[in-house]
């Protein structure tokens, strides 16, 4: 059986891992604007982001 | 004698007596002063002095100078020596400010936004890159030239020991905050962005373009962000003007006579024009619009023809108005301003437009908001605020009751839009029904402008904003008066009186600029009433409709260093809460009374602040419990983020807040779990919001979103789609058995057309 070329890249990336290294964005709120990586708030807005906590869950009730 | 000096630079350099006897007759001279000969023989005496301490040793500059100051006293000479010391300590000055100035710019240059704080100060700036980075060079050099040459000095010593904040100080000279752009007085007859005209909008999609260059160029002239408040009224006449164009299409594609397309066309656009010139509302896809449309098709075509046509051109125009919406939301996440190293902080307000027009625009940019970007990414810009009214979007049988569903459904996924509530008492009181401009709008950040002192008769949102303002630092007066209420409050009204004058005296110098400092803003009639005034003029005047506001942040912790409880701790706190608000407030009303100036009070967004306070306040007093031992002061006057309090409470304790700053407010919830899984409950939150007297809030949850596999929602440890851990890399099977990693992009024909030329290859 003969494979085209590209076949063969595919086969060898399979076994590759993808996404090494890439975060997960966390878009949070802060001062009325929207965020998308944690990574570019100041200090003070990085506490403040880890102190919060929630007034109430929408989880499905029952 | 010495025959060296050593110089600051710890240089050493030949001595030289005729510096010494120079130094001394310019002192002298600038007391009128002219006797050179005496200035060299009190640079005798210096020497002797010399002589005798040091010897053949090298003195300093710092003790050259000291002698100097010595001996001109002892000679008596005390003016001079006055003015010496006067000089030295200027000279100094300028030093420091020159060393600090370059370790900020070397900072900026060499260090990463991870390692700088500065860098980081606002969020949605990309510190790290090149036009970041310049921005960053002229905003640091700008705020100490600012310090050291044109702010009182009794201003920037408070600024600079946190008993106060002026906000934008890089700005300072320069130009005013933001401006809530009436796109469609803005629209009507074109206008110019200073390189070029550009016509009249004639489509949805070239309105929504539009809309986006607006909000670009205006943010280019001032230091704020920009906001649109009727975002559905001025894109309207766009969906007019494409439902006419579809009419024309359709007509085209079906092979009708040119002579009859052009007379149908051109009379229903005639007929629109005619209508807005006029200024009659008119809408040509409400039931009256629909007939007279119809009439004309009619004209060479029969009824079910006619019909035909009009839905195949309504369906159009809808899909155009999708694709604007969707243009407009890319648009404002990836075009630059200042100097391309900022998305424009943009926002919109809509939601009261009942026509069909106004109701496909509220539509469509909330179905595009939904779907997100490209890859599904959240939009960051527009800030979007959805205007809830009773009897327009707010109750069941209301014209737009469901587009405020949609609005939450929205809201539930991707964080916006925010509300803002035209019931509320101190909102209601400016409504006026049929005039969209009366209709309350914010700022996206929560700055609000309505009320006017300085011309009564235009109290309105569009064509105004705010100019500057300036913080107080609440928990420092608390920390200082701790128990002592008489203290705080004769203090606090000292610190609103030096704001009070600060913004005045900043208003002198944007007063001072012409139209030609602001080519949009004013050049193009932005500002309310500036289309009066010519290039050369003064925007003195017409500055007035802006408001000048004073801000604070930390009311919580202020509380709990006066009684050692903050509002959401105890009744008695939040009493004295409300009366340490109500006097900011009542103080800023009198000084507009005053002055026929529109003096505001906001509960401060504290981007950058509310670090700073804290750290200095912890230089001064320590550590101290619930007060200074966090990393930030509590944002204006909400409940502390760390503290458990219900939704309910947290409205019902924060809404009287919003009824005492009328220069802008928000309240945030935090909800947990999946707020899509549960509108119901969200809806009950806004709802609430509404009723307790709310005037501009929004639901905070977790928006998460893998990257790799682009799951959007909720991400704890481990992605629920792909299963991977934060940085952690997967098989690409495993990604391609999720969600279908390869794209397919031929068509059918083309796939099976390449499976016959090489049938070996697996495809």
């Amino acid at each position: 059986m003969i494979y085209c070329k590209t076949d063969v890249a595919v086969q060898a990336a399979n076994a590759a891992l993808v996404g090494e290294g890439v975060r997960f964005e966390r878009i949070r709120r802060i001062t009325g604007y929207l965020v998308g990586t944690l990574d570019r708030f100041n200090n003070a807005k990085r506490a403040e982001e880890r102190d919060r906590v929630k007034h109430c869950s929408l989880e499905k009730w029952d | 004698m010495p025959a060296s000096i050593r110089k600051r630079d710890s240089r050493v350099v030949p001595f030289e007596l005729s510096k010494i006897a120079e130094a001394i007759f310019k002192a002298a001279q600038s007391q009128g002063g002219s006797d050179r000969s005496k200035a060299v023989e009190l640079a005798k005496v210096v020497e002797a002095k010399l002589n005798a301490l040091y010897g053949d040793g090298i003195p300093d500059v710092e003790q050259v100078q000291d002698i100097v100051e010595k001996v001109l006293i002892e000679a008596g000479h005390a003016k001079t020596a006055k003015a010496y010391i006067l000089y030295r300590n200027e000279r100094t000055r300028i030093r420091v400010m020159k060393t600090r100035l370059m370790t900020t710019l070397r900072d900026i240059s060499f260090k990463d936004a991870r390692d700088n704080d500065l860098k980081r100060e606002n969020a949605n700036i990309d510190g790290d890159t090149a036009m970041g980075t310049m921005l960053k060079y002229g905003s640091e050099a700008a705020k100490q030239f600012y310090e050291c040459f044109l702010l009182n000095p009794r201003h920037s010593q408070a600024h600079n020991e946190g008993d106060i904040h002026i906000h934008d100080l890089d700005f300072f000279s320069l130009t005013t905050t933001c401006t809530q752009i009436d796109i469609k007085k803005l629209f009507a007859g074109g206008f110019n962005t200073g390189h070029g005209f550009l016509r009249e909008p004639n489509s949805i999609q070239s309105a929504a373009a539009l809309a986006c260059i607006a909000i670009q160029s205006n943010q280019n002239d001032q230091h704020g962000g920009q906001s649109i408040p009727n975002f559905d009224y001025g894109l309207a006449p766009g969906v007019a003007r494409s439902y006419i164009k579809n009419i024309d299409l359709v007509l085209d594609m079906r092979d009708a006579d040119p002579d009859f397309r052009t007379s149908t066309a051109g009379g229903l656009k005639t007929l629109l024009l005619q209508k807005e010139r006029a200024g009659e509302p008119f809408s040509i896809l409400s039931p009256e619009g629909q007939d007279i449309v119809l009439s004309a098709l009619c004209k060479r075509l029969s009824p079910e023809e006619a019909r035909h046509i009009m839905d195949k051109a309504l369906t159009r125009t809808e899909r155009d108005t999708y694709q604007a919406m969707e243009g407009l939301v890319h648009n404002l996440n990836t075009m630059h301003s200042r100097a391309g190293a900022q998305i424009p902080f943009s926002s919109i307000n809509y939601g009261t437009d009942t026509s069909p027009e106004g109701r496909m625009v509220i539509r469509n940019v909330l179905l595009a908001t939904e779907a997100g970007l490209g890859n599904g990414e959240t939009p960051i810009f527009p800030i979007h605020i959805f205007k809830v009214k009773e009897g327009v979007s707010f109750n069941k049988g209301d014209p737009n009751y469901d587009m405020f569903k949609l609005a939450c459904r929205v809201s539930a996924k991707r964080l916006f839009p925010n509300f803002s509530f035209l019931d509320a008492p101190f909102n209601l009181a400016y409504y006026k029904p049929g005039r969209p401009e009366t209709e309350i709008a914010y700022m996206g950040c929560r700055t609000r402008v309505i009320a006017n002192r300085y011309d009564p008769s235009r109290e309105i949102t569009n064509g105004r904003g705010n100019l500057s303002f300036t913080s107080i630092n609440l928990p420092r007066l608390g920390l200082k008066h701790r128990g002592d209420l008489n203290g705080f409050f004769g203090e606090l009204d000292e610190k609103m009186s030096l704001v009070f004058e600060q913004l005045l005296e900043r208003l002198e110098i944007q007063s001072s600029k012409k139209v030609k400092n602001y080519p949009f803003l004013m050049g193009q009639g932005i500002w309310l009433d500036s289309d009066n005034l010519g290039p050369e003029d003064e925007v003195r005047e017409v500055l007035k409709h802006g408001t000048l506001t004073t801000g604070f942040i930390g009311l919580a912790e202020c509380l709990v260093a006066l009684i050692g409880q903050h509002h959401g701790q105890s009744e008695e706190a939040q009493k004295l809460g409300l009366e340490i608000i109500r006097h900011m407030r009542e103080r800023a009303d009198r000084k507009g009374e005053e002055t026929s100036l529109n003096f505001t009070l906001i509960g401060t967004p504290a981007e950058g602040l509310s670090g700073r306070f804290v750290r200095l306040d912890r230089k001064l007093f320590g550590a101290i419990p619930n007060v200074t031992d966090r990393d930030y002061y509590t944002n204006s006057f909400h409940i502390p983020v760390h503290f458990p309090i219900s939704a309910y409470n947290k409205i019902r304790l924060e809404a009287p807040y919003h009824a005492l700053t009328n220069g802008g407010h928000i309240t945030y919830v935090e909800v947990d779990g999946d707020p899509c899984s549960n509108l119901e409950a969200f809806e009950d939150i806004v709802r609430a919001m509404h009723d307790m007297g709310i005037g501009y809030g929004s639901i905070n949850h977790p928006v998460d979103r893998d990257p790799v596999c682009g799951y959007t929602g909720i991400i704890n440890d481990v992605c629920p789609r792909c299963g991977r851990h934060d940085g952690e890399g997967i098989p690409l099977e495993t990604l391609r058995r999720i969600k279908g990693y390869r794209k397919e992009s031929r068509s059918s024909d083309e796939v099976s057309e390449a499976e016959h030329k090489i049938p070996n290859c697996i495809l």
